[in-house]
């Protein structure tokens, strides 16, 4: 009696599928471009963001610990933050080629 | 007809029947025979037509004794990439400094002439960042080629011979990525900061995308600078002597 109980739940498990072979609605489609680009975004600024915060923080402490050695820390800092910058725009630019196309 | 900004339809009215003849001859058919020159091409057109009569200027009134403003203004550029190409080449640097302050100068103001109404930046463009970068890359090949010859080959190769044969496809490819980089780069800057304007003139068109057109500006320098400080750096490895 068991078994065939388990059988029976088996059974209108399978009929949980049918909605599948239902009609799809055609005047629905998800825009999975849109919503793909929104998020590759915002995970590229916010990482960009960290680093970008990260190399703020260690010139801004070397000026302060070295004010005489100020002009190479700011070379190197301006150099760091557009190197690191160029990276959240390389998503961007794959955003444009794909959300415009 | 394209759309055409009012300095391309004058360039267009003047040379279109010319250089679309001349196009064809070489077997090139414009995407439209009334107007081939493009807005970017005029825009880059009009650059290089105001430089080259800055630069006219500066030359005719140049004197040891009274000094004028403009000629301060190219003493203080020219003194600031000779200073930053002999931080990081070292003495012989100074052969350098015309190509570096030209390209400077040329992409500084591609970027800035977008901010005028009535003229739009080439640099936001893809196809003028990755001219400039193609100019600045075969700079430094050649002038890498010309200072130690053939043996500049051996830069390729890595610091022991055995293991040339990874090193050579690694050092090839990263070479073209520094083109590309400098190219996406300028480009991205610039179009994010127009298209950023263009959003922010959608929502509040009253006050609020000047904000976004000073911060371009200033985007506008900073990558103008920092193209040039990738291209002395690309220099310097390029020129270096091994001690």
């Amino acid at each position: 009696m068991r078994k065939l109980s388990y059988f029976f739940m088996a059974m209108s498990f399978l009929c949980f599928a049918m909605p599948a072979l239902a009609q799809g609605g055609e005047a629905y489609a998800t825009n999975w471009v849109a919503i793909t680009a929104g998020f590759s975004m915002a995970i590229a600024s916010a990482v960009c963001g960290l680093a970008q915060g990260r190399a703020t923080a260690a010139a801004a402490e070397a000026m302060a610990r070295n004010p005489a050695a100020r002009p190479g820390i700011q070379f190197a800092l301006i150099l760091g933050l557009a190197l690191i910058e160029s990276l959240a725009l390389y998503t961007l630019v794959i955003i444009f080629a794909k959300v415009v196309r | 007809m394209p759309e055409q900004l009012w300095f391309t339809a004058i360039l267009n009215h003047l040379f279109a029947a010319q250089l679309t003849a001349l196009l064809r001859a070489v077997h090139v058919e414009p995407q439209f025979p009334e107007a081939p020159i493009t807005n970017g091409v005029a825009m880059e057109f009009l650059v290089f037509l105001f430089l080259v009569a800055l630069f006219a200027m500066a030359r005719s009134r140049l004197s040891v004794e009274k000094p004028g403003a403009l000629q301060h203004t190219f003493e203080g550029l020219h003194g600031f990439i000779q200073g930053q190409s002999e931080e990081m080449m070292g003495h012989g640097s100074a052969e350098f400094t015309p190509f570096l302050l030209v390209l400077m100068l040329f992409i500084l103001i591609c970027n800035l002439i977008g901010v005028i109404p009535g003229f739009e930046s080439p640099t936001a463009l893809p196809v003028v960042p990755l001219g400039c970068a193609i100019c600045a890359f075969v700079y430094y090949q050649t002038q890498g080629f010309k200072h130690h010859g053939v043996a500049y080959l051996k830069h390729f190769m890595g610091p022991m011979w055995w293991l040339a044969i990874i090193m050579i496809p690694i050092e090839i490819i990263s070479h073209f990525a520094r083109m590309l980089s400098l190219t996406i780069r300028l480009f991205a800057n610039m179009y994010a900061g127009d298209m950023v304007t263009l959003v922010f003139f959608s929502l509040v068109p009253v006050g609020v995308p000047v904000i976004f057109l000073l911060l371009h500006v200033g985007v506008s320098l900073l990558q103008a600078y920092i193209f040039v400080l990738l291209t002395t750096v690309y220099l310097a490895g390029a020129v270096a002597e091994e001690h």
